[in-house]
């Protein structure tokens, strides 16, 4: 038993067994890419919910593949009796203990995040400071694109001890937040009115969605926070900027001044 | 509210019913789940082939056109359904049920209301010129507008401009009615105006009234009214393709066999009357697939005039170009909200540059989704590219009406 018994379980393996077995992998790669390619392609021709849930199935269906992959190439490889897979699991289980133990840890971890769905495609997270929507999730990280188009990776290991905000959870309905900082000393009232109209108003708005408008006072500024939910998640930027800019328009027709928040914190 | 369905007509079938009672017509399962399929093979065939965006029809059957659609189609008489409508609402008011001074019909776009409201014998409020006003211009010229005895707003959609400076009409005039300070009125509100203030004013409650949905049954009694009147020469209307009957409306001693196809309209359409006519005009031929199939037996059973009618899988509805941007969805959704705008008021409720919304506006026009009033320079959706245009708004999360 000094070779814990791999000699025998490996002899029966022939040359056509390998060819076999070289075959079925190579036809689920074939597979899985085609899965990671057409889904996402179909889900970009398609909007609202239908789109998340087809992103949603790419990482689920990776995996089934690589599962029925697995159960079928053991068979053709070695005999499936309790000793072999003593042996081979065992093998397994030393090999990414020591060698990989950090790869083990993002493999195990992105398993779970197909369970406990932390994140999804097409939702916008932010880990370690970092936000960005998540493009895919592969079998040890996730690929996350920042609003400035940058893709980082982030391995499934994180999960573990990181805290990780979810915008919008596997839905379309993302918050946003427009924030302004108006010279003091005006009708506060009023202008929460108006700004409620500037966001009822914007074309890229969910009027379906909650609406809100906060204002609270800082130092030097009546601090406004325009609440509400873009069309889609990937226009954000544009929502944003959208409000903004009608909301200057109001306080430019109305007389109130614009405090720049730089200006704010430096005094 | 025992008294929320009044008497029924068949120029209204249905009746008037209050808006939590609308519901889409029936269909099976299987309908709706190959519905489902179709719409999102349509979502991903608009990429591939944007040449095949508008109304086609997929067979070779000469077209009724002219004075034979005229005949066997014709556009619904806004005065009938304005006396029906006044009716409706007397009786509602005889049983208690509209205790306002003001009567709210929110109606889906084409459902022929502000034509009917037009012809009431009451003095018709046209919006101003300039609807960006402040609050003090709107009190103002509510004042002057609402002073001179009964009064009737066809279409609300047309007295305000989402825009921050365009809202201040309306919500002066739904304070008004809150409080019964706005005189003797009737309004006709589009749903999607109605949805939009509902959402921004979610204490309104006027207590609209809608048109009930018209269901399979319901759009063949409509269909053979407008097309025979009172009966005086009845209308026969068969399949092209396996000469079952779809008008006249069924008896209960006929024998003949009938088409599920009213029913199929009637889902298509989701009740809207001005969509299922617009469709069925399409859908008329003058003659079968095949001529010999026309028995002497059945040409006893019924006669008077007689066309025949392509199934609706014959039809390729007008639908949406896919874009890379959202500007085609802004400019359909606005022209939706306000009942038609000219290019000025889209800029102004858009947000977007004249030249940019010409362009779209060509587009969607080559697509039959939208058609200019020559008259006023309004551009409009059309009934035909309604159905695809409101899914198309709802998949991609705008706000659209509950009809």
């Amino acid at each position: 038993m000094g070779d814990f018994g791999f000699k025998e379980t490996f002899s029966s393996i022939t040359s056509d067994a390998l060819l076999e077995a070289l075959a079925v992998v190579i036809l689920a790669s074939v597979l899985i890419m085609l899965v990671q390619k057409l889904i996402p392609a179909l889900a970009g021709k398609l909007g609202g919910k239908l789109r998340l849930y087809l992103l949603a199935s790419v990482p689920l269906l990776r995996l089934l593949i690589i599962v029925l992959t697995i159960v079928t190439v053991v068979p053709i490889l070695v005999e499936p009796s309790f000793e072999n897979m003593v042996a081979i699991f065992g093998a397994l289980g030393l090999a990414l203990g020591f060698a990989f133990k950090d790869y083990a840890n993002s493999l195990i971890a992105g398993i779970v995040t197909l369970y406990e769905m932390p994140y999804r495609p097409g939702d916008w997270i932010e880990v370690n400071g970092r936000y960005g929507e998540v493009r895919s999730i592969g079998t040890r990280a996730a690929e996350i694109v920042t609003l400035d188009d940058t893709v980082i990776v982030i391995p499934h290991s994180l999960l573990w001890n990181t805290l990780l905000a979810n915008g919008n959870d596997g839905t379309d309905n993302l918050m946003c937040v427009a924030e302004l900082h108006l010279d003091p000393n005006h009708n506060v009232a009023r202008m929460q009115h108006l700004f409620r109209d500037v966001v009822f108003t914007c074309p890229l708005t969910k009027t379906y969605q909650p609406v809100v408008v906060t204002v609270s006072a800082t130092d030097d500024a009546m601090r406004y926070r325009l609440k509400a939910y873009p069309l889609e998640p990937r226009e954000q930027s544009r929502f944003i900027s959208d409000l903004t800019a009608r909301a200057a328009d109001v306080c430019a027709r109305e007389g109130v001044r614009m405090v720049s928040k730089r200006v704010t914190d430096a005094a | 509210m025992a008294n929320d369905v009044v008497e029924d007509h068949p120029y209204l079938p249905g009746g008037l019913i209050t808006l939590d009672q609308w519901k889409t017509p029936e269909t099976s399962v299987q309908k709706s789940i190959r519905g489902a399929f179709r719409d999102i093979l349509d979502q991903l065939r608009a990429g591939i082939s944007p040449e095949e965006q508008a109304f086609q029809s997929l067979d070779d059957l000469p077209m009724l056109s002219g004075d034979r659609l005229r005949e066997f189609a014709p556009e619904p008489d806004a005065a009938l359904l304005a006396k029906v409508l006044v009716d409706q609402f007397d009786q509602l008011c005889r049983d208690g049920a509209g205790h306002r001074e003001v009567s709210f019909v929110v109606a889906p776009p084409f459902s022929g209301v502000p034509e009917a409201l037009r012809c009431l014998s009451r003095r018709v409020l046209t919006p101003p010129d300039n609807l960006l006003m402040t609050e003090q211009d709107a009190g103002r010229w509510w004042d002057e507008q609402l002073s001179g005895g009964d009064w009737a707003i066809p279409e609300l959609a047309d007295f305000w401009l989402r825009h921050p400076a365009g809202l201040n009409l309306l919500r002066e005039l739904f304070a008004r009615i809150a409080l019964d300070h706005a005189g003797n009125g009737m309004v006709g509100c589009s749903s999607w105006c109605w949805q939009f203030w509902r959402q921004y004013s979610p204490e309104l409650s006027l207590a609209p009234y809608t048109l009930a949905p018209l269901t399979g049954e319901q759009l063949t009694r409509w269909l053979d009214y407008l097309a025979s009147g009172d009966g005086e020469q009845q209308v026969t209307a068969r399949m092209t393709r396996d000469g079952l009957y779809v008008l006249p409306a069924p008896r209960q001693d006929s024998d003949l066999k009938y088409s599920s196809f009213n029913q199929d309209l009637a889902t298509l359409a989701r009740g809207n009357r001005g969509v299922a006519l617009a469709i069925w005009q399409r859908t008329l031929r003058a003659r079968p697939e095949k001529d010999d199939e026309d028995s002497g037996k059945e040409a006893v059973l019924v006669a008077g005039r007689r066309c025949w009618v392509a199934p609706l899988d014959q039809l390729s509805l007008p639908s949406v170009p896919a874009s890379a941007g959202r500007q085609p969805s802004h400019i359909l959704h606005a022209l939706l909200l306000h009942d038609g705008l000219n290019t000025e008021q889209l800029a102004l409720a858009t947000g977007m540059q004249k030249p940019d919304i010409a362009l779209t506006l060509d587009r969607l026009i080559r697509a039959e989704l939208v058609g200019r009033d020559q008259a006023s320079d309004v551009y409009r959706v059309t009934p035909l590219g309604y159905p695809a245009v409101r899914k198309n708004l709802q998949a991609r999360g705008y706000p659209v009406d509950g009809f």
